[in-house]
């Protein structure tokens, strides 16, 4: 006999919960704040876009021109200001699409992966936009070493450039850390039953 | 227009409401979190009820969003649950009659589905609902073999908990 069977006639007679709520309630209810897994990553994805835009704030635009001029590194610097705020505009376009996309009334593996397709394109601009920085700032101390600092001997040079590179590899491994922390602790659950179903198509 | 979908709504979803008490009882471990989930079923009922479609009944619509709250919403997780737990969720009987050897048979049931992981729990909860697997399997984005497999492996799992 199956297990459930015996437990079935219980379960169809189960009293109606204690805690019934009442139409005021539900509406009420309806109507407060979400604090679901969803909304968390919206916001939190948000940010990371402004906070990593608002980081340009400190840093002297036209200063920064004036001694690209100086290596002459202009076209570089237009070009990589250009594709900069390209790629920004595609992953936004991507993230609120992506965000758009996720829909409750789904089925439970379509929903749960939308969810970790909108977190991902986070991530993916986040990494980008380290890698971006790590280049900018390698053509950038190569060129310095060339140009500017003449009397640096040249075996020197090539210290600071591994110097440079040791420390945006530490910069990548950190941003890293503090992602699988922010986003482990937010969706452990979600990964993990998302895990528990993609397994299961991995039977047929 | 909107004063008639909003009552709309409250009367079907007050009817109904025992769908999400039990599956906040499966898929929390204290009053507190019970009442948190069930707060959060009702926000996502009600955001996504103007693309509810009358064609469907509204209990069948209600399973799939109330579950996937419950899975994927959700934060807080009954990775830790222990038997003693199952008292905080209250068995009011209703009717005079109620079997008190069913009783103890739901919250042994309860607290054997309640150790099984997420998916598990949602296969079983549908099938005990009466759900067929082509429902299961629609509801939660696998295939009907699958979903068999799966519940045969659920039911094992749960044949070993409720008859050591």
């Amino acid at each position: 006999m199956d297990v459930l069977d015996k437990y079935k006639k219980a379960w169809d007679n189960q009293p109606e919960d204690s805690q019934k709520v009442s139409k005021d309630d539900i509406y009420k209810m309806a109507h407060s704040r979400s604090s679901s897994i969803v909304k968390w990553i919206f916001i939190i994805g948000l940010l990371e876009f402004v906070i990593f835009q608002c980081s340009y704030f400190f840093y002297d635009t036209e200063k920064g021109y004036e001694m690209y001029k100086k290596m002459n590194l202009e076209n570089f610097y237009i070009v990589t200001q250009i594709i900069g705020y390209a790629i920004l505009l595609f992953f936004l376009l991507k993230f609120y699409k992506n965000y758009k996309s996720i829909s409750t009334i789904d089925n439970t593996k379509n929903l749960m992966s939308k969810i970790i397709k909108t977190r991902k394109t986070v991530k993916h601009y986040v990494f980008f936009n380290l890698s971006y920085l790590f280049l900018v700032l390698t053509v950038v101390t190569v060129a310095m070493t060339n140009n500017e600092i003449e009397e640096i001997p040249e075996e020197k040079k090539i210290y600071i450039i591994i110097g440079l590179i040791v420390f945006g590899l530490i910069l990548i491994l950190l941003f890293w850390l503090f992602y699988q922390l922010l986003y482990g602790i937010l969706l452990r659950k979600l990964n993990k039953n998302y895990k528990e179903l993609a397994k299961l198509n991995e039977l047929n | 227009m909107q004063e008639s979908l909003k009552d709309k709504f409250l009367n079907d979803f007050e009817v109904n409401q025992n769908i999400a008490h039990k599956i906040c009882r499966l898929y929390t471990s204290n009053k507190n979190d019970h009442n948190d989930l069930f707060q959060e079923i009702t926000i996502q009922l009600w955001k996504n009820y103007p693309k509810f479609r009358g064609d469907a009944k509204f209990s069948t619509w209600m399973y799939r969003v109330a579950l996937n709250t419950a899975i994927s919403l959700y934060r807080k997780s009954t990775r830790t649950i222990k038997t003693h737990d199952i008292s905080d969720v209250e068995f009011k009987i209703k009717s005079e009659d109620y079997d008190d050897t069913e009783e103890q048979q739901l919250k042994a049931l309860y607290t054997a589905i309640r150790s099984l992981n997420d998916i598990d729990k949602a296969l079983v909860f549908l099938y005990l609902e009466n759900k067929n697997y082509k429902e299961i399997s629609e509801t939660l984005g696998i295939s009907e073999v699958n979903a068999r497999v799966k519940m045969n492996r659920a039911k094992d799992k749960l044949k070993k908990i409720l008859n050591p």
